[in-house]
């Protein structure tokens, strides 16, 4: 695959990871808390940017990680097995998405354990400290991963077909386009806008990035089983 | 108005009984309230009407659930503030 459509591929994988909405909700919960705590701006502002680090090292760290593995196990070039498997958990967790990934009824609420639900939303309100929103980052991206290992997973496996540069260049593309909802809200939140409007926006948009985040999901997978799979086999014929 | 002994049962019996407490329930008004960006002394008197509302609906009731005290809370709340009642509300549906 040439470098352009890997990065591609790694671009539209990382749109996908920024239409989840946990980070997104934990972010919401947390500086209402500091706001309704009575916090300084200055001091919401350090709480959430700690948040939005967080949750972008986690993604980084994740993102690399699952790469090393890829590497470690494939080399450069993974065999067609584990590709034609990364597009089949594609086109599942769009289809997943499309049915499960809202809880019925009002709000935002997701289809993740509750328990998990219920230790982010503690947390978020026990926040007091920098450090601690970081850790929370950390912790929101991995409660995520249940959504986003997808797009992780085929990112890596296209990351590792790339030259040593280009493979840096590519996580840091992704890294940077999965926090462009969080950094959004965050720059929301710094300029005064109210945290009813944001979570209204959500909650009366979460069908159509419910649908988005599931049709990009099944369109990736299908791009990537064309592009990989489909046209090394009428290659190889 | 005097606390009266009244027990709250919380998260459907998942978490244990607890009395009645009207500090915790003005405080968590006034958060909302705050978090909408109203002025402090708004949101302390704003949290002091619901809370006096809460505790009348609560005169002939001995025990009620945590759920029920936040709709009647939201539902005064949002006759004073609807961006607060929307937020306090939202708070469980969030995540």
């Amino acid at each position: 695959m040439d470098i352009p459509s890997s990065l591609a591929i790694v671009t539209l994988a990382a749109l996908i990871h920024a239409s989840f909405q946990l980070s997104v909700s934990v972010l919401t919960l947390l500086s209402g808390h500091a706001i309704g705590a009575k916090h300084s701006q200055a001091r919401v502002m350090r709480l959430t940017f700690g948040f939005v680090s967080g949750a972008g090292v986690m993604t980084l760290l994740a993102l690399s990680f699952i790469s090393l593995i890829f590497l470690n196990v494939f080399g450069h070039d993974a065999p067609q097995i584990v590709w034609a498997i990364a597009c089949g958990l594609l086109i599942g967790v769009g289809l997943a998405v499309w049915f499960f990934y809202y809880r019925p009824g009002k709000g935002t609420s997701l289809w993740i354990p509750r328990s998990f639900a219920r230790h982010l939303s503690d947390r978020s309100k026990a926040t007091k400290s920098a450090p601690e929103a970081f850790s929370l980052g950390l912790t929101s991206v991995l409660s995520e991963l249940i959504f986003i290992a997808a797009p992780m997973i085929i990112s890596a496996l296209v990351l590792v077909g790339l030259p040593g540069t280009w493979q840096l260049v590519g996580i840091a593309i992704y890294a940077v386009i999965s926090l462009m909802t969080l950094v959004s809200v965050w720059v929301l939140i710094g300029s005064g806008h109210k945290l009813s409007s944001i979570q209204k926006w959500r909650e009366d948009n979460k069908h159509f990035l419910q649908f988005a985040a599931g049709g990009a999901l099944i369109v990736l997978g299908f791009f990537v089983y064309v592009c990989k799979i489909v046209s090394d086999v009428t290659g190889a014929i | 108005m005097a606390d009266k002994d009244i027990s709250i049962i919380k998260r459907k019996g998942q978490r244990p009984t607890e009395a009645f407490d009207r500090a915790k329930l003005h405080q968590s008004i006034t958060a909302a309230t705050l978090s909408a960006r109203t002025p402090e002394g708004q949101a302390d008197s704003i949290a002091y009407a619901v809370t006096n509302y809460v505790l009348e609906w609560l005169e002939s009731r001995p025990e009620v659930t945590s759920h029920d005290i936040r709709l009647v809370a939201t539902r005064h709340l949002r006759a004073h503030h609807p961006d607060a009642a929307y937020l306090y509300e939202q708070h469980r549906t969030t995540l």
